[in-house]
C-alpha cells in the first residue's frame, strides 16, 4: 500500500481531482466570465487616467465637461466590475466549500472501511491528516490561491491586451524588462519555502520540549532537574528562533525585489516611449497610463509565485487524498453473498495461514502469525486459546471477526466461508471484544446506545441486571449518564471493560470472540468481570483469547498456540495430564499469583 | 487560576489602549532591533512618497515636453530615470530592513516568552500541574504566545505608513486644499473600512476555525475506534455522523465567503472610484490653472501605491483583540505566584526510622479528603507493600512521602529528605537511556550499569543499537511499556535513595521480571526503606509489612499474614485474585 501517488503528474492528479469531486465544475464557466468582467473593472483607472490627459487636458484646452463624463462612464464600469468580481468570488467559494465537503463525507466512508492493517496504529495519524490537514490544503487553495488563479490571471491577460493596444513595441518592452523578476522571485521563493519548513521544524522541536516538561513535571519535580530542563529548552527554543529570523530574512527580500523591477520598468518604457514620440502613434496620456498599467501588471507576478508554490502543496494533498481512495477496502464485500444459518454459530478453520504485511524500513518480508491452523468447533462450545505474546491469539481473533482475510486456508463460520457473507450480515452475528476496549467520548449510555440503532434506556438498564453488574452501574455518581471522557479514561482499566461486555451484550451475537486484557484491574472489578463473561457466554459459541489462566481453567476446551502453531488442543484437565506447554504455563501461573504467606 | 493584578481597570480600557500598552512591554524587551525596524520603515515610507514626486517630475518635464512641443531632452530623461531608480532602490533598502528586523524583534520576544512560561511550570509544584491541563499548558507557551507577540510585526509597517499618509496629506494638502480634503477623507475611510470588514469576518473565521478543530477530534476519535465501528457494523453511521460535523464546518465557512466577497469588492471599488474624483477635481484644479498634469498624475499614482498598505494597517488592528487574548492568557501563567516547595516541609526522622506520618491529611478540594489522619512509623531499611483498593488514596500517600504534595495537616518525616519516586507511567525524556537514568546527577558508567542491572534492564538495554547510550523517546527507539519502567526504575536506584517509593511501578512486568528486580533490591538497597503500592499476593509477601489503606485512612499495618488473618475485609481483597483462580 502507499498513500504516495508518486508516479501520477500535477496535471494527471488535478484531473482525476476534478472527476472525483464532480461539485467543483458545476458553473465554472459562468464564474471564469463573471471574473475576466472584474478584472477589466482593474484596468478602467488606468484607461480613464489616459484618456483624461490626451482629450481633458490637452494645454491650454482643458475639457472639464469631457472628464466629466469620462468619471460618469468608468465609475459605472468599476461598479459593474466589482459587482461581477463580487459575484464570481462568492461563487468560487460556495462551490469549493461544497465540492470539499463532498470530498471530505467520501473519505470518511472510504476510510471507515478500510482494512484493520491500513488502520494500524502508526498510521492513524496519516489517516486524520487525510480529512484534516490535506483538506485544509485545499481549502487553503481555493480561499486565496484558487481565487488569486482566477482573477489576477484575468487580469494579466487584460492589462497586457490594453498595453499591446496603446503599443506593441513598449508593451513588449514591458514585458522583457519584468520577465527576470519572475525567475528572482522563483529562486527566492524556493528556498523560502525550505525556510518555512525548518521553521515549522524546530518549532515542532520546541513544542514537544514544552510538553515533555508539562507532561514529565512530577518526575523533574521529584528528580529535581529544573534547570538542566531549562537549559534544554533554552536551546531548541534559540534554534528556532534562529530559524525563524533567517526564514524573516528571506522574505525581506522577496518584496523590494517585486518594487526594483517596478521602477527598472518604468525608467524603461519612459525612456523607449519617450524615443519612440508622438510620430509611432504613442500619445502623452498611454505613456502615463503605460505608468499605472506597469504597477497593475508586476503586483500579481509577486502573487503568484506565492501562490505556485500554495498550488504544488494542494496538488500534493490532493495526491495524497485520491492515493487513499484508491485503496482497497478490506476485507472485500462478498459479491453474492451467502446467509448464515441462524442460531449459535459454529467455527470451521481450514488449513489458514495469515501474514502481516512488512512494515516499511523494520520487517525484511511479510511476517507470519498463523501456519497451516486447522480445527473445528461446534455451536455453543466455550473455547480458550492461550499462548505467549505473539503466538498468533490475537491474530485468531482478527480472522473469525473477519477483521482480515487469510492469506491462505479458508475460515468457516455456520458453514459458510466468511469471504462469502456479508459484512452487515457478518457483524451482527459475530462480535469482538478487544483487549483494550475503546470508548467514545460520551455518557455511559451513548456508548452502549452504540451496540444498535434504536436501543431504548430501558433495555440498556436491564442489560446490567442481567449481567449482575447493576450494583456497579448504581455505585457510579451518575449512573447511565456518567461521563467516561476522552477513550473513556475516567473510568478504570476494568471498568472500560464492563462496558465493553454490556455493549456486546446489547447486540447479542451468536458467535462472541474474547480478546482478555492483560493489564491488571483491581480485584473487585475482576470478579464483576468474571460473572459478567459467564452470563454473557451461555448459549452462544465463545472463543477466549486468555492471558489469565483461570479463564482458561472454566473453558469446555483448551487451545494452545505457539508461534503461530496450535500445538495442544483439549481440556483443562486433559492437557494438565498431558504435561506439555499447557502444563508448564499453568504452573508458572500459579506460582505467580499464588500468595506465598 | 488567578487574573491578571487590577482586572476592572483592565476591562474598562480599550482595546486600542490596551494594544499600546502591550506593544510597548514587548518592545522593550528588544528596543534596539524594533528601533531599526521602524527606521526602516521610515526610509520606506518617505521614498514612497518621493516616487510619486519623481513621477510628476517624469511627466512635466519628460513626456508633456515630448509629446506636446516634440522637445526631447536627453539629460531630462536620465535625470528622470536616475531619479526613478535611486528612489526605487533606497525604498528597498528600507524594506528589507524593515522586515528583516521586524521578524528579529517578533521571533526574540517570543523566544523570551516561550521560556519565561517554562521557567515558571517548572517551578510550580505538582499540585498546580495536577490543577491544569497539561494541553492548556502547553498552548499557553506556544500557540498563544505566538499570538501576543503578532502584534509586533505588522508593527514597523503601520508606523511606515502612518508617515507616508501624514506626509502625503501634508503635501496635498500644501499643493492644493480641495484635492487634500478628498484625500484626507479618503484615507481613514479606506482604514476604517478594512477594520470593519476584519472585525466583522473574523468572528466568523474563529468560529469556523473552532468547528475545524471539533471535526479534527470527532475524525481522531472514530479512527481511534475503528474496531469498534466495524464491531458493531456502524462503518455507515460514523461517516454519516462525522458527514454532519464537516456540514457545520461548510456552513461555518461559507458564512466568511459572502461577506469576504461583498468586502473584496467594495475595497477594490473604493479606491478606483476614489482615483475618478480625484480625476475630475484635478482636472478642475488643471483647468483654473492652479495644478500641473504632471502633479495630478503623482497624487493618483500615490495614491495607487497607499491602497495596500492602508489594507494592511486594517489587517493589523484587527488583529488586536486576538493578541491581547493571547497575551492574558501567557500572563496568567506568569503572574500566579509560585506555589511552596513542598519538600522543604520534609523534617528528619528520628534514628532508625525511614519514613514517620504524624497525622497527615491532604484533600485537592475541601470538602472530600483523598488521605486523612495518616500516622505511622516506618523503621528504616524495611520493605512496605501498600495496599488497598483503586482510590483508596495510595498514591497520594506516596507523594506526600516523595514531597511532592503538602500536607493540610500533619508532619512528614523522610531519611535523607530526598526520596526517589518511580511512577506508574514510566515517563522518558528524549535522549540517551544513560542520560535518563542520570538526569541531571553526576554518575559514571559503572553507577549507571549497576543501576540497569538491579532494575533487570541490562539484558535489553545491551540488545539495542548502542547500549545505554540509545536515544530513546520520540524522536530514538520505542521501547515496550516494561522496558520503560525498568528504565525509570533505575533512575532511582542510581541514586541509591534512603527512601525508595514505587507507586505500582512493578505491576506491568511479567511475575517472574518484579521478583528478580525484588530480589535485587533486598540485596544491594538493603539500608533503603522502600514503600510500593501492589497489588499481587505474591508482590506484598515479599514485604515486610503491610499498610492497609481504605478510604484514605490506615486501617491496618502488619505482616502479610497477621492482616490475612484478622481484617476481613483484607482477605477478600487480596484474595479476589485466589478466589479467581481457584473457580474451576
Amino acid at each position: 500500500m502507499s498513500f504516495d501517488h508518486g508516479e501520477l503528474g500535477a496535471a494527471a492528479t488535478i484531473g482525476r481531482g476534478v472527476r472525483a469531486v464532480p461539485e467543483l465544475r458545476q458553473g465554472l464557466g459562468l464564474t471564469v466570465f463573471l471574473a475576466v468582467i472584474g478584472a477589466a473593472g482593474r484596468v478602467t483607472v488606468p484607461i480613464a487616467i489616459q484618456q483624461a490627459v490626451d482629450h481633458g487636458l490637452r494645454p491650454g484646452n482643458v475639457d472639464l465637461g469631457r472628464v466629466v463624463l469620462l468619471g460618469i462612464i468608468a465609475s459605472t464600469a468599476v461598479l459593474l466590475a466589482t459587482t461581477a468580481q463580487r459575484f464570481a468570488v462568492a461563487r468560487l467559494g460556495k462551490r469549493s466549500e461544497y465540492a470539499l465537503y463532498g470530498l471530505r463525507v467520501r473519505l470518511f466512508g472510504h476510510i471507515h472501511r478500510l482494512s484493520m492493517e491500513d488502520h494500524a496504529e502508526e498510521r492513524r495519524g496519516a489517516l486524520v491528516a487525510r480529512v484534516t490537514s490535506d483538506i485544509e490544503t485545499l481549502t487553503q487553495f481555493f480561499a486565496w490561491g484558487g481565487l488569486a488563479w482566477l482573477l489576477d490571471g484575468t487580469l494579466m491577460v487584460l492589462v497586457s491586451g490594453v498595453m499591446l493596444a496603446y503599443n506593441w513595441v513598449l508593451a513588449c518592452v514591458a514585458f522583457v524588462v519584468a520577465a527576470p523578476l519572475f525567475l528572482v522571485l522563483r529562486f527566492v521563493q524556493r528556498r523560502l519555502v525550505l525556510a518555512y519548513h525548518a521553521s515549522r521544524e524546530m518549532n515542532g522541536s520546541t513544542m514537544g520540549q514544552v510538553s515533555e516538561v508539562v507532561t514529565g513535571a512530577h518526575v523533574v519535580r521529584s528528580y529535581r532537574v529544573e534547570r538542566r530542563i531549562i537549559d534544554d529548552t533554552h536551546r531548541v527554543a534559540a534554534r528556532r528562533t534562529a530559524a525563524q529570523v533567517h526564514t524573516s530574512r528571506l522574505a525581506a527580500f522577496l518584496f523590494p525585489s517585486g518594487e526594483l523591477f517596478s521602477v527598472l520598468t518604468v525608467a524603461a518604457v519612459v525612456s523607449i516611449g519617450v524615443a519612440l514620440g508622438p510620430d509611432s502613434g504613442l500619445s502623452a496620456g498611454a505613456l502615463v497610463g503605460f505608468l499605472f498599467l506597469t504597477y497593475r501588471f508586476l503586483e500579481p507576478i509577486a502573487e503568484f509565485t506565492e501562490i505556485m508554490d500554495q498550488t504544488q502543496s494542494a496538488v500534493a494533498g490532493l495526491r495524497r487524498i485520491l492515493g487513499v481512495l484508491d485503496m482497497p477496502v478490506g476485507p472485500a464485500e462478498a459479491s453474492t453473498p451467502q446467509l448464515l444459518p441462524p442460531g449459535a454459530l459454529g467455527v470451521d478453520i481450514e488449513r489458514v495461514t495469515f501474514m502481516y504485511r512488512a512494515r516499511p524500513g523494520v520487517d525484511e518480508e511479510d511476517v507470519p502469525a498463523l501456519i497451516d491452523v486447522s480445527l473445528s468447533i461446534p455451536p455453543a462450545q466455550r473455547v480458550a486459546v492461550v499462548g505467549a505474546t505473539g503466538s498468533g491469539k490475537s491474530t485468531m481473533a482478527r480472522l473469525l471477526s473477519r477483521l482480515v482475510d487469510p492469506t491462505a486456508g479458508a475460515v468457516r463460520v455456520g458453514g459458510v466461508d466468511l469471504r462469502n457473507v456479508a459484512n452487515a450480515d457478518l457483524r451482527g452475528r459475530a462480535m469482538l471484544v478487544p483487549q483494550e476496549p475503546f470508548l467514545f467520548d460520551g455518557t455511559i449510555e451513548t456508548n452502549l446506545a452504540f451496540a444498535r440503532p434504536g436501543l431504548s434506556r430501558r433495555e440498556i438498564s436491564n442489560a446490567f441486571v442481567r449481567l449482575q453488574l447493576d450494583d456497579w452501574l448504581f455505585s457510579l455518581q451518575a449512573g447511565l449518564d456518567t461521563e467516561v471522557g476522552e477513550r473513556g479514561e475516567r473510568l478504570s482499566a476494568g471498568e472500560r471493560q464492563l462496558i465493553a461486555l454490556v455493549r456486546a451484550y446489547l447486540a447479542s451475537p451468536d458467535l462472541l470472540l474474547l480478546d482478555e486484557a492483560t493489564s491488571a484491574v483491581d480485584p473487585l472489578t475482576e470478579v464483576r468481570i468474571g460473572r459478567a463473561l459467564e452470563k454473557l457466554s451461555a448459549g452462544r459459541t465463545t472463543i477466549a483469547i486468555a492471558h489469565r489462566l483461570s479463564t482458561a481453567a472454566r473453558a469446555d476446551r483448551v487451545l494452545v498456540m505457539d508461534h503461530g502453531l496450535l500445538v495442544e488442543d483439549g481440556s483443562h484437565e486433559e492437557l494438565l495430564a498431558r504435561g506439555g506447554v499447557y502444563a508448564g504455563l499453568y504452573a508458572h501461573w500459579l506460582d505467580a499469583t499464588g500468595s506465598a504467606g | 487560576m488567578t487574573m491578571a493584578p487590577n482586572p476592572p481597570v483592565e476591562r474598562q480600557r480599550s482595546t486600542l489602549v490596551r494594544g499600546f500598552l502591550l506593544a510597548r512591554t514587548l518592545v522593550r524587551m528588544h528596543p534596539r532591533d524594533f528601533a531599526i525596524a521602524v527606521f526602516g520603515a521610515f526610509i520606506f515610507g518617505s521614498c514612497t512618497v518621493a516616487s510619486s514626486k519623481a513621477i510628476e517630475w517624469v511627466v512635466d518635464h519628460v513626456i508633456l515636453p515630448r509629446f506636446r512641443d516634440g522637445r526631447v531632452a536627453v539629460g531630462a530623461v536620465v535625470t528622470g530615470c536616475m531619479l526613478v531608480i535611486c528612489i526605487g532602490l533606497v525604498r528597498a533598502v528600507g524594506v528589507v530592513l524593515r522586515r528583516t528586523f521586524a521578524g528579529i524583534v517578533k521571533w526574540r520576544v517570543a523566544q523570551d516568552l516561550t521560556m519565561s512560561v517554562v521557567e515558571r511550570l517548572v517551578s510550580q509544584p505538582l499540585r498546580w500541574h495536577q490543577r491544569h491541563q497539561s494541553g492548556d499548558l502547553i498552548a499557553r507557551a506556544g500557540v498563544d504566545v505566538d499570538m501576543a507577540t503578532e502584534i509586533l510585526s505588522p508593527l514597523p509597517f503601520a508606523a511606515g505608513t502612518v508617515l507616508m499618509v501624514v506626509m502625503s496629506s501634508v503635501w496635498l494638502l500644501l499643493t492644493d486644499i480641495p484635492l487634500g480634503i478628498v484625500a484626507v477623507i479618503l484615507f481613514p475611510l479606506l482604514t476604517s473600512m478594512n477594520v470593519i470588514y476584519q472585525r466583522k469576518v473574523s468572528p466568523h473565521y474563529r468560529a469556523a476555525q473552532a468547528q475545524l478543530g471539533m471535526l479534527s477530534a470527532a475524525v481522531h476519535e472514530s479512527f481511534e475506534g475503528v474496531m469498534v465501528v466495524k464491531a458493531f457494523g456502524a462503518e455507515a453511521r460514523e461517516a454519516d455522523r462525522l458527514a454532519v460535523i464537516a456540514a457545520r464546518l461548510r456552513e461555518a465557512r461559507m458564512r466568511t465567503v459572502s461577506l469576504r466577497a461583498t468586502f473584496e469588492a467594495a475595497l477594490d471599488a473604493i479606491p478606483a472610484l476614489g482615483n475618478i474624483g480625484l480625476l475630475i477635481i484635478g482636472t478642475a484644479r488643471v483647468q483654473s490653472g492652479s495644478l500641473t498634469v504632471g502633479a495630478l498624475t503623482s497624487f493618483l499614482y500615490m495614491f495607487t501605491l497607499l491602497v495596500f498598505p492602508l489594507r494592511l494597517i486594517g489587517w493589523a488592528l484587527s488583529q488586536l483583540p486576538s493578541s491581547l487574548a493571547g497575551w492574558d492568557r501567557v500572563r496568567e501563567i506568569l503572574d500566579e505566584p509560585i506555589g511552596a516547595d513542598p519538600t522543604e516541609a520534609l523534617l528528619a526522622p528520628a534514628p532508625g526510622i525511614g519514613v514517620d506520618l504524624r497525622g497527615v491529611s491532604f484533600s485537592y478540594d475541601e470538602n472530600t479528603p483523598v488521605v486523612r489522619d495518616l500516622t505511622t512509623s516506618i523503621p528504616v531499611g524495611s520493605t512496605v507493600a501498600v495496599v488497598g483498593a483503586t482510590g483508596s488514596g495510595k498514591t497520594t500517600l506516596l507523594e506526600l512521602v516523595a514531597g511532592l504534595l503538602a500536607p493540610d495537616r500533619g508532619t512528614i518525616a523522610v531519611a535523607g529528605r530526598s526520596p526517589s519516586m518511580v511512577f506508574q507511567e514510566a515517563f522518558l525524556l528524549s535522549g540517551s537511556i544513560a542520560d535518563n537514568v542520570g538526569l541531571g546527577g553526576q554518575f559514571d558508567g559503572a553507577e549507571i550499569d549497576e543501576a540497569l542491572r538491579l532494575a533487570d534492564a541490562t539484558e535489553f538495554v545491551s540488545t539495542l543499537p548502542t547500549g545505554a547510550g540509545t536515544i530513546v523517546g520520540e524522536r530514538g527507539v520505542s521501547l515496550s511499556g516494561g522496558q520503560r519502567q525498568r528504565v525509570a526504575l533505575a533512575r532511582a536506584l542510581v541514586r541509591r535513595p534512603e527512601v525508595l517509593l514505587l507507586d505500582d511501578t512493578t505491576s506491568a512486568l511479567d511475575p517472574s521480571t518484579e521478583s528478580r528486580i525484588l530480589a535485587n533490591l533486598r540485596t544491594a538497597l538493603s539500608s533503603s526503606t522502600t514503600l510500593l503500592v501492589a497489588s499481587r499476593p505474591s508482590t506484598i509477601a515479599l514485604a515486610d509489612a503491610v499498610l492497609f489503606v481504605v478510604d484514605g485512612t490506615i486501617r491496618a499495618h502488619g505482616t502479610h499474614a497477621s492482616l490475612l488473618e484478622s481484617d476481613a475485609d483484607y482477605r477478600e481483597l487480596v484474595e479476589a485474585y485466589e478466589h479467581d483462580r481457584d473457580a474451576p
